[in-house]
């Protein structure tokens, strides 16, 4: 079977933080990742074609570095990579970069028939979750988000079954191929690349698609093809803290802070106990 | 004002400010731009000092001097006829046989986007035997709830309601459409915007109206937390967004209010596939409370992540008629199941106290649980972020803490039977 996972490269959010002081970003040392949730799809993507056979494109949609990205799955063991990387991309929004990575498949199915697409249920900088349903609502596959098991796949009928997260539970539910699956952390433990894999991931050939090999209207790519636009940005807003009870300075601290509370959020704690609603 | 070789004045970039959210790299008229360890650059000696840069960035991170006036960023679309679109919709999930929390914190606040605006609100609701939910939108605030009531809507499957909410647009054309942000929300959003060809701005946390513009100002936390962006869909009708539970007030409901229930019909080809074969309930799978619905919350944070001390968290909580939760390197070393989490990839709480148990308060924690009525936080360093904004601080090792407040929490406890008796 033929799969394609789509990737991103983003900064690593844990690392960017914000001077309180001049209200601008700190993002010194700030490295740039492939997204986690990307990397676990590209893992369940090689492992069913462990199981089934077949083949794994990544590709990816970005600055001419997020070639890297790509190298990290290919290190994994995916088969080819393809890197959509043009000016015209650029300032995309969700609802641009479903576009363009939709026609980037399409190509990609023209040439060899895709069965199955997997994308990180989210990317860690934006956390939109968008992306993902708008190219399998563009290519008409059938779609399955928050997917935490792939339970089986059918090639002779063309019918997948996996478990998802919904809200109060998990389901499983099948579809036909081809469909597009966004990915939960737990589904796959991205493996530890091989010395020979990370040696070949090096130097493997990565192919290049700019706006004119993606095709499509060139309306609908980057800025020019976004609906949403930044109005601003700024900090977000910081609660004050109250009083404070130093255990390390004061013996009787845990003793004053409950009698603080008891005087004054005695109301608070006692109505839950009453009402017993937990 | 710096100049390159040859003579032109040129634009910088504040590397601090800039986002990175590449907007100036589409906009550069000469690819004077591109991106450097995770900050544009511009090349001096490309760059044609035109300006356009400065234009679009959104967080003034261009310095660019030369005496101009900045002018409006649009998008180079055709724009479509907006006054056709009127109305706020609020999207109803049914969870059950009710209407979900959210839906009704949504009309809330679509209620006073409406009035800003001077305009309807609308209920869309898709389901199976729903007319009393219907009844529900209205006491919360709708005008008007257009309700498709059939039993394939029983479950969710992306492409069936996505077709039925697609043509509830078409038909009514509202201006706003909100969603939460929910499992079934996020999913069906995306869905319902790609076919619609129209922005969709995910898990907002503050709506708002430009009432001059006519347009919603969509608020959201961005790059896990650390910075809130306000984002626009200036050319494209309805504008959607989806908003995060338990960040708007769930407002009063009014039974006598009055309003109109319209059923529709819709006919959605009834395909055998995806079809779901099995759900698998989330207290069957984890045996644990709704961390989301519990007045009282002992959070353990990386510091507290020990099996040792979770007998005595859990008794604290116990004691408090609260349950226990955590941020997300507990639920990573395995000790609680990811349903108990609490954050950015987590769940949203606002209980009516927190207490976070060597919770640092990491910003990706902070976005989940800054609507706690009382927040207190035990933690040894006095500089951790959830000490700061915490109304109440406890500084001190928590294993010692713990037991302290447990026992002093019952000592008084009694003493109070003892008095009202």
């Amino acid at each position: 079977m033929h799969i394609v996972s789509c990737v991103k490269q983003v900064p690593d959010t844990a690392q960017v933080k914000i001077d309180p002081e001049t209200n601008t970003l700190i993002r010194s040392g700030v490295e740039s990742i492939c997204n986690p949730y990307d990397l676990v799809a590209t893992e369940a993507a090689i492992q069913l074609t462990e199981r089934y056979g077949g083949k794994v494109t990544v590709i990816s949609m970005g600055p001419p570095q997020a070639e890297s990205a790509l190298r990290e799955c290919l290190a994994l063991g995916a088969h080819q990579a393809i890197l959509l990387s043009d000016r015209a991309f650029a300032g995309a929004d969700t609802f641009a970069s479903s576009y363009t990575l939709a026609q980037a498949i399409s190509r990609i199915a023209s040439i060899d028939p895709v069965h199955l697409v997997i994308c990180g249920k989210q990317a860690i900088d934006g956390d939109t979750a968008q992306t993902g349903p708008g190219i399998a609502t563009r290519m008409g596959y059938t779609q399955f988000t928050y997917v935490s098991e792939i339970v089986s796949v059918n090639l002779e009928s063309d019918i997948i079954r996996v478990k998802r997260e919904v809200e109060g539970g998990s389901e499983i539910i099948e579809g036909r191929l081809p469909a597009l699956l966004t990915v939960e952390l737990k589904l796959a433990t991205p493996r530890y690349a091989s010395l020979p894999n990370l040696v070949s991931a090096l130097t493997q050939k990565i192919t290049i698609w700019g706006a004119s090999e993606v095709g499509g209207l060139l309306e609908r790519l980057g800025l020019k093809g976004s609906p949403t636009s930044v109005k601003e940005i700024f900090a977000p807003p910081v609660r004050k803290g109250g009083l404070l009870f130093d255990s390390t300075q004061n013996e009787r601290a845990v003793e004053d802070f409950l009698d603080t509370l008891f005087t004054k959020e005695l109301g608070r704690l006692d109505k839950p106990l009453v009402k017993d609603k937990g | 004002m710096p100049k390159n070789s040859k003579g032109r004045d040129i634009a910088e970039i504040i590397q601090d400010k800039c986002i990175a959210c590449q907007l100036c790299i589409g906009e550069c008229p000469v690819g004077a731009i591109n991106m450097e360890g995770g900050v544009v650059k511009i090349d001096p000696e490309v760059c044609i000092g035109c300006g356009k840069c400065f234009d679009v960035c959104p967080v003034g991170a261009v310095i660019f001097e030369k005496p101009r006036k900045k002018k409006m960023t649009g998008i180079g679309q055709e724009p479509r006829p907006l006054e056709d679109y009127r109305g706020v919709a609020v999207f109803i999930e049914v969870r059950g046989s009710r209407g979900a929390e959210i839906s009704w914190e949504l009309i809330g606040k679509a209620r006073e986007l409406a009035d800003k605006l001077d305009t309807q609100l609308f209920g869309l609701l898709l389901g199976s035997e729903v007319g009393l939910v219907a009844g529900d939108a209205i006491a919360y605030g709708c005008d008007t709830v257009y309700m498709v009531d059939r039993p394939i809507f029983k479950t969710y499957l992306s492409r069936v309601h996505g077709k039925a909410l697609v043509h509830l647009c078409n038909q009514i054309k509202p201006e706003i459409l909100l969603l939460g942000a929910t499992p079934l929300g996020r999913d069906l959003a995306s869905v319902v915007a790609t076919q619609l060809e129209t922005g969709l701005t995910a898990d907002c946390t503050g709506l708002d109206i430009d009432r001059q513009q006519r347009l919603l100002l969509m608020t959201r936390p961005t790059f896990g937390g650390n910075i809130m962006a306000t984002i626009l869909c200036r050319n494209h009708r309805p504008q959607m967004s989806t908003v995060r539970p338990k960040v708007m007030k769930l407002p009063k409901k009014d039974p006598d209010r009055k309003g109109e229930i319209r059923n529709l019909d819709f006919a959605v080809s009834e395909n055998k596939l995806p079809q779901i074969i099995d759900f698998i309930a989330e207290a069957a799978e984890a045996g644990t409370a709704d961390i989301t619905k519990s007045p009282v919350l002992v959070v353990l944070g990386k510091g507290a992540c020990d099996s040792r001390s979770l007998p005595m968290l859990e008794e604290l909580a116990r004691l408090l008629g609260g349950t226990i939760a955590c941020s997300r390197p507990v639920v990573q070393a395995g000790l609680l199941p990811y349903l108990r989490q609490v954050g950015q990839t987590g769940k949203t709480v606002a209980p009516k106290i927190y207490i976070g148990v060597a919770v640092s308060g990491a910003v990706q924690h902070l976005v989940g649980m800054q609507g706690s009525d009382k927040i207190i936080a035990i933690n040894i360093d006095r500089n951790a972020p959830l000490v700061q904004i915490a109304d109440y601080a406890l500084i001190g090792d928590y294993s010692e803490i713990v037991p302290k407040l447990i026992s002093g929490i019952q000592a008084r406890r009694q003493g109070l039977k003892g008095s009202q008796q």
